[in-house]
């Protein structure tokens, strides 16, 4: 048991917190936010450079032969940075479902330069009807000679706008909730029949709606085999329920540690904010839900990659945790920071925005809950 | 006890239903024209206009259950918008601690809706500890005026209001609550700038009132000069009384039943699922308590008792029932509470949900903060010594 990083991890852990350091303070955030793309090209090409992108793919496809340990380590210092370039769209979701199931033709043709962050991906798995569930799916393909037509409707893609190809789930066979019939295409953002409607998320990020009209995909697309898609879906929302745990968990980390600064300055009643003993407990209440969604997801995280095959239930618990304490510690920390903390000129509300768009994208805490007691 | 409404009182109610059955913005109709005269037939049928008003100042003079029977209708009705500033925070003071030619310059204009009013209480420095306030107001040596300098912050609606009504500084010798003067003037003159708060759900409603050599004529101030803290505590009894929005949130648990109603779950709709099911009883249940809790006060307060300990709690009830109206909110836009921007995506509730649901964040923190009203009861009403902290 040692829950140590590694040279290499603490090396990473520090290049990426000193990139935030010097390059993501608020102003520089929101008025990335406010132009097109919505993040920072530069930075995404300083990212690549740094090597954070190759980090999860096999030295075989040109990465660096990281796990999910290493993924944490990057997502955690994101979550403390409020960072917006494309990470986990285009890498932990696009790339490992293409990582995956992609033929070796297919991940020689795009895998470098993903790698090199030339190429961006995206991963369509929402639908309107679907909720949080991954395997209700009525986007149809259908076969057509060598090719798939594909139809259909997926919701709240993230970062569809810059993506390049985007990888859809689509239904194949069986019934609209079937877990079998499920299969994966990667097509080009820009192929005949794809339209978006692109929009901001009040977490200052964006994400599109996606209309696919009889659009034509050759088979050698596919991602994984026919009608057996589901398994690389389940393990990529998996390694995407992690990345945002890392990330959800660094939030909450400069939010109770943000307050616990602001309580010692902010003088009411003769007093610092942060003498009064209510306010004390509240704070102590907020660091013990952090650590404890921080044990969480280095359990999760250790179980999926011993076998990922036994930690589902560690990630439901893992999402429902840092749903629940995720906007637990959010709502205490706006409140001891009184209308200040309702305002946008702090980082502090950003951070709660974020928060709460994680405890939406692959399910909320009740959400969780329930399939773990399941 | 009897909860039977009585003949008169259901008399009452179909009155006010047909009241606003009748009084309806037409199609066509200009917004400001309809909403003034609303106002006006409202006086007309004997004080609907100002229903908590005493009836000495043109109050209906009704009886608890009507006022309880009013706010229902009220809720559930499209009725034009009002702010509390004047009507509601301001007027009361006027009515207790100005003077006879005060009352006339200032309460007519309030109940036609025709002035708007804001309230400049809070500042950098002086949040939950109000008192700690250090807008400064200075005689002149004439002694027939004030000049203000300073800052208010959190000033709703500034951006928009005529005037203002403004506890400033006039003596910083004494202990902090004595020494504040309360002051009326106009927020459209020079000296005066209005900066824009931006709040968490991108909206602009609170702004940072800046205050440079504002001159203000002696015979704009309530009451005594230095006496301004114990007029504006009375006041501020009536504000935390009126934030608990009761009706509203009963008219709001029904919309968020409907909204989750829309969501489809395997056969049924979220309104099915065991779990979120079981979240919005428990609101509801909260909510039919609290609805007692109201109705007991307002008996007391009938009956010409002070406020009884019953009261004390509904400011904290009621708005953290309107915070979980609005979370429950979000959790039935699913995936789609995220979605933000100018169209609407996914579900119809979803944007303004999550906007209202970063508003609400503020309910809890403006008209006393949750632990300052905690604070307030274990000493007022469980009679427990302060806290060494």
């Amino acid at each position: 048991m040692n829950f140590e990083l590694t040279d290499e991890q603490r090396m990473i852990q520090e290049s990426v917190e000193r990139f935030i350091n010097e390059n993501y303070d608020l102003d520089t955030r929101v008025a990335l936010c406010a132009k097109d793309p919505g993040f920072s090209t530069d930075y995404w090409q300083k990212m690549a450079e740094l090597g954070w992108l190759g980090l999860p793919f096999d030295e075989a496809d040109g990465g660096f032969g990281g796990n999910q340990v290493d993924v944490l380590v990057i997502m955690e210092q994101f979550g403390r940075g409020l960072v917006l370039e494309p990470y986990l769209a285009s890498i932990v979701m696009g790339g490992g479902a293409l990582k995956r199931g992609g033929s070796d033709a297919l991940k020689t043709e795009m895998l470098p330069a993903v790698i090199d962050g030339t190429r961006q991906l995206a991963f369509a798995y929402a639908e309107p009807q679907a909720r949080f569930d991954l395997d209700d799916v009525t986007t149809v393909a259908r076969k057509d000679g060598d090719n798939f037509i594909i139809n259909g409707h997926k919701s709240m893609v993230q970062n569809a706008a810059t993506a390049d190809q985007i990888v859809f789930s689509t239904r194949t066979s069986g019934g609209q909730v079937d877990q079998n019939g499920i299969t994966l295409f990667l097509i080009d953002a820009d192929a005949k029949g794809v339209s978006r409607n692109d929009f901001p998320t009040v977490d200052g990020l964006r994400a599109s709606e996606i209309t696919l009209k009889d659009v034509s995909v050759s088979a050698d697309r596919m991602l994984g085999s026919l009608d057996n898609g589901f398994g690389i879906l389940q393990e990529v929302a998996n390694d995407a329920m992690l990345a945002l745990g890392a990330e959800a968990v660094g939030a909450m980390e400069i939010m109770y540690k943000d307050t616990v600064a602001y309580t010692q300055q902010r003088e009411q009643f003769d007093h610092p904010l942060s003498e009064f003993q209510v306010l004390q407990h509240r704070m102590v209440d907020m660091f013990m839900e952090y650590e404890q969604c921080k044990s969480m997801l280095y359990r999760a995280t250790m179980e999926t990659v011993q076998d990922p095959a036994a930690a589902q239930k560690a990630i439901h618990a893992l999402m429902h945790v840092v749903g629940k304490y995720g906007i637990f510690i959010g709502e205490n920390a706006v409140q001891l920071h009184g209308g200040m903390g309702m305002t946008e000129e702090l980082r502090l509300g950003h951070y709660f925005k974020r928060l709460l768009v994680i405890d939406s994208m692959f399910g909320n805490a009740d959400f969780h809950l329930q399939k773990f007691a399941a | 006890m009897d909860i039977e409404l009585s003949t008169e009182d259901l008399a009452f109610r179909k009155e006010v239903r047909e009241f606003f059955e009748a009084n309806k913005m037409k199609p066509g109709e200009d917004y400001a024209t309809w909403r003034l005269d609303w106002f006006a037939k409202a006086k007309e049928k004997g004080g609907w206009d100002v229903p908590k008003w005493p009836v000495e100042f043109g109050g209906p003079g009704w009886s608890p259950t009507q006022h309880y029977i009013w706010e229902q209708e009220t809720a559930r009705a499209d009725l034009p918008f009002d702010l509390p500033f004047g009507l509601g925070m301001l007027a009361p003071i006027v009515m207790g601690y100005g003077n006879k030619e005060q009352q006339e310059r200032f309460l007519p204009d309030i109940r036609a809706r025709k002035v708007n009013w804001c309230q400049g209480y809070s500042e950098p420095g002086a949040g939950s500890d109000l008192a700690n306030l250090k807008t400064k107001a200075e005689l002149s040596e004439d002694g027939t005026y004030y000049t203000v300098n300073g800052t208010k912050m959190w000033t709703t609606v500034a951006h928009m209001s005529d005037w203002i009504f403004c506890l400033t500084r006039t003596d910083a010798s004494g202990i902090k609550q004595q020494g504040i003067t309360f002051l009326l003037f106009p927020m459209k003159q020079d000296g005066i700038e209005v900066r824009p708060i931006i709040t968490l759900g991108g909206s602009h409603t609170v702004n940072t009132v800046h205050f440079t050599d504002v001159k203000v004529p002696v015979e704009n101030r309530i009451g005594e000069e230095g006496q301004g803290w114990t007029y504006a505590k009375g006041l501020l009894q009536h504000e935390r009384t009126g934030l608990a929005g009761l009706s509203r949130s009963l008219v709001a648990l029904e919309q968020l039943k409907e909204n989750a109603r829309t969501v489809a779950r395997g056969n049924g709709t979220l309104m099915d699922d065991p779990g979120y099911k079981a979240k919005v009883a428990e609101l509801e249940i909260d909510l039919m308590a609290s609805e007692y809790t109201e109705l007991r006060s307002l008996a007391s307060a009938a009956a010409g008792e002070a406020p009884g300990p019953e009261s004390s709690i509904l400011k904290l009830k009621g708005t953290e029932i309107q915070q979980r109206i609005q979370k429950l909110t979000v959790e039935a836009s699913g995936i789609y509470a995220p979605a933000w921007g100018a169209e609407q995506i996914g579900l119809p509730f979803a944007k303004g949900g999550m906007a209202g649901y970063l508003s609400s964040r503020a309910y809890t923190i403006y008209g006393g903060a949750s632990e300052v009203q905690r604070d307030v009861i274990a000493k007022n009403v469980l009679g427990l010594k302060r806290s060494k902290k």
